[in-house]
């Protein structure tokens, strides 16, 4: 997941304590190796390098698909996880390799959730086309370890994975968890802190992923129809629903809305932070 | 390129997520199987010993059915009174086999060591709420050992009342035995041949059929007391005898043993009982229990039990019950000790100590505490003794000097285990 995943327990032993962590790197990592585009040895290698051919899913899968049809849907097309392959073109390095239209045009070929079909726990990818759940893993790998643990202890506890964090209850002595904001500007430094009594916080943004040409900031958020970045895209956007998912998506939702990002919060009338 | 204006896209998104991560989780974290597993060591000095161990399983499937499955198995060795009575002079048996024999010295009771045996029980019950006040319960149960084989259906339905202060049930159960002695069943009365003579046996198998019906009450009788009232009928018909159990008879003046004969008991057996109950919780949550039965049926016997349990709640989920019971029953009408050999054979006769004139008396403790996060285990140890006439009045001759009904006595140890598999 490139992110330092933590896991936060309040008032239990060092063996419980143990155990917990225990269980939630296990289902951290099985995700990961299951579900990451960098791995060969998975189910997405599968799918992207099928040439064509129908991959039999399991359920979970099946379900993930379904969940990134749905959000496909609802975003009207903007959030796509076929969006992957744009990487190829664009490479957010901090640097000013903005790539030629052509390029980008070439490569929007083989963009489009609508081209893939997925039908009685199959799915089948045009040749070179590839799906990335780069958007939606770290968020679904906080709830699973969330409804784990849940079931596993009373205590109060936070699971944090890179900023995507969800909390069961308030901690013990009644006081809220304290969440620090980065600073787009200033990694690892805090600019202002959330409360959280329980629920979900996740944040999309370009802290670490952005290209700067001629004074234009280019946020890593590309848009799937064009191929070009979202254009006035906020530094950042938290976002706090009940879930890591929720929270995730709706993030990510309001950062391809670019300038109407802001507006788009307020419609969902959804607790969020923005920063420009 | 902008969102369609839809209120109320997060509540759809919410939607989505609950089914990626509602169905999945539920996958995976699916009702535990609640599990009990206890082991039973249970010996009569000098006489039988017997280990079973006991499985059982639950496991909800609903909100509203659960199954419960049970798996027993008991294993028995040792020696058991064989019904003939001790004498002033050694005595041998046959073997129910017919092959080889065994011998008892003067004095003595004849004890058959051939009693090893092992029994597998498997039984499937299913609960379910038929509405919100009634519930049924349906199951079926096998059970085999090497000359036993049973199996039974039974059904229970359940309905509250006063506000679920009141319970009533009511019960039915079938159950088809088969029984094939080894060496095949006995005649009635014939005597025993001695070892290697032949024996004369009833060809083929035996049946019992019985039909047991229940109906109960359960009522809340206060803040902390709960009582219960049930009553019992069993019906049995077939083959009752048991195949391996002798008479001695008896010369009328000596009382010296001439002959063994195989005993025969009715092919009807008509049971009624009823049961009381009543539990109580205390202000320093220790528990009293009291129950009494009363039992008759139609070959004679009659009898009483009285059983009481102390549980001292001795704090961190740990708790000490000691127990008493105690027990008076009357002999069957065709219980004789011996026959006499100038007597006419009656229809029926045993003279299985347990179907005598005895009281029992069992003294127990039980010390049971919780594991952290994995389960609950308690311990049983209990002593039962049994005493009845060793020297009634018809003793005739050298019987007079013999033990005619010797006590049984009991050690029982148990340990049981529960968690969530």
């Amino acid at each position: 997941m490139a992110s330092p995943c933590e896991l936060l327990v309040e008032d239990v032993d060092a063996i419980t304590a143990s155990r917990l962590t225990q269980l939630a790197f296990n289902e951290a990592k099985r995700i990961e190796q299951k579900f990451s585009r960098y791995r060969d040895d998975n189910i997405i290698h599968q799918i992207n390098n099928a040439k064509g051919k129908t991959i039999a899913l399991d359920d979970e899968t099946v379900l993930l698909l379904n969940f990134a049809d749905q959000c496909y849907a609802l975003s009207d097309g903007m959030f796509d996880i076929t969006s992957g392959v744009l990487r190829k073109v664009w490479t957010f390095d901090g640097s000013d390799n903005i790539p030629g239209s052509n390029q980008v045009s070439e490569t929007l070929k083989l963009v489009g959730w609508q081209k893939a079909t997925l039908e009685n726990s199959s799915f089948t990818l045009p040749q070179d086309m590839e799906i990335d759940l780069g958007g939606i893993g770290k968020e679904y790998a906080v709830d699973r370890v969330f409804n784990f643990l849940a079931k596993e202890t009373e205590a109060s506890f936070l699971v944090n994975f890179g900023g995507d964090l969800r909390a069961n209850h308030q901690r013990n002595n009644g006081s809220p968890w304290s969440v620090g904001l980065e600073n787009p500007d200033q990694v690892d430094t805090a600019k202002g802190a959330i409360q959280i009594r329980q629920g979900a916080l996740a944040t999309s943004g370009d802290s670490k992923r952005f290209l700067i040409k001629n004074g234009k900031r280019y946020s890593h958020v590309l848009n799937p129809k064009t191929g070009w970045p979202v254009e006035n895209a906020p530094r950042s956007i938290t976002v706090s629903a009940p879930t890591a998912t929720d929270a995730g998506i709706l993030a990510t939702f309001a950062l391809l809305q670019g300038e109407g990002a802001e507006k788009f919060l307020k419609n969902e009338d959804i607790p969020y932070w923005i920063i420009r | 390129m902008q969102l369609k204006k839809q209120k109320g896209i997060s509540r759809l998104l919410a939607t989505a997520t609950c089914t990626l991560l509602g169905t999945v989780s539920q996958q995976v974290s699916a009702e535990d199987w609640e599990v009990d597993s206890a082991i039973l060591f249970y010996s009569e000095p000098d006489r039988v010993t017997a280990i079973e161990p006991v499985i059982t399983l639950k496991k909800k499937f609903s909100e509203e059915s659960t199954l419960n499955l049970g798996l027993t198995l008991d294993s028995l060795t040792g020696a058991s009174a064989n019904g003939a009575t001790a004498s002033n002079q050694t005595q041998t048996f046959t073997r129910p086999s017919g092959k080889g024999s065994f011998t008892t010295k003067a004095g003595e009771t004849p004890l058959d060591d051939t009693f090893k045996d092992t029994r597998v029980a498997v039984s499937a019950n299913w609960e379910k709420q038929f509405n919100r006040l009634t519930s049924y319960n349906i199951g079926a149960a096998f059970s085999k050992e090497f000359d036993y084989t049973s199996i039974s259906v039974n059904g229970l339905i359940s309905r509250d009342f006063n506000q679920r202060n009141t319970t009533l049930q009511a019960g039915l159960s079938f159950a088809s035995d088969q029984i094939d002695p080894e060496g095949g069943a006995p005649i009635a009365f014939a005597s025993m041949a001695a070892p290697g003579q032949p024996q004369p046996k009833q060809s083929g198998t035996k049946d019992k059929d019985t039909i047991d019906l229940l109906l109960g009450i359960t009522q809340v009788l206060g803040h902390d007391t709960i009582g219960q009232l049930n009553y019992t009928l069993s019906d049995s018909s077939g083959y009752q005898t048991d195949p391996y159990k002798l008479l001695s008879v008896v010369d009328s003046v000596s009382g010296s043993t001439l002959d063994y004969v195989y005993e025969n008991r009715p092919e009807d057996r008509l049971k009624h009982s009823i049961y009381a109950n009543i539990k109580h919780h205390l202000s320093n949550n220790d528990i009293v229990q009291a129950s009494y039965r009363f039992y008759t049926d139609d070959w004679g016997i009659d009898s009483h039990t009285i059983d009481a349990k102390y549980r001292f709640d001795l704090g961190n989920e740990r708790y000490l019950q000691p127990h008493l019971r105690f027990y008076d029953q009357s002999a069957a009408d065709f219980y004789r000790h011996s026959l006499v050999n100038t007597n006419p054979l009656p229809q029926d006769a045993t003279a299985d100590y347990r179907l005598g004139d005895f009281t029992a008396i069992t003294a127990g403790l039980k010390y049971g505490f919780k594991l952290k996060n994995a389960g609950e285990v308690s311990l049983r140890g209990e002593y039962y003794l049994q005493s009845g006439d060793s020297n009634p009045g018809d003793a005739i001759g050298i019987q007079k000097d013999q033990d005619l009904y010797p006590d049984v006595d009991a050690y029982l140890f148990q340990i049981n285990y529960s968690f969530k598999w």
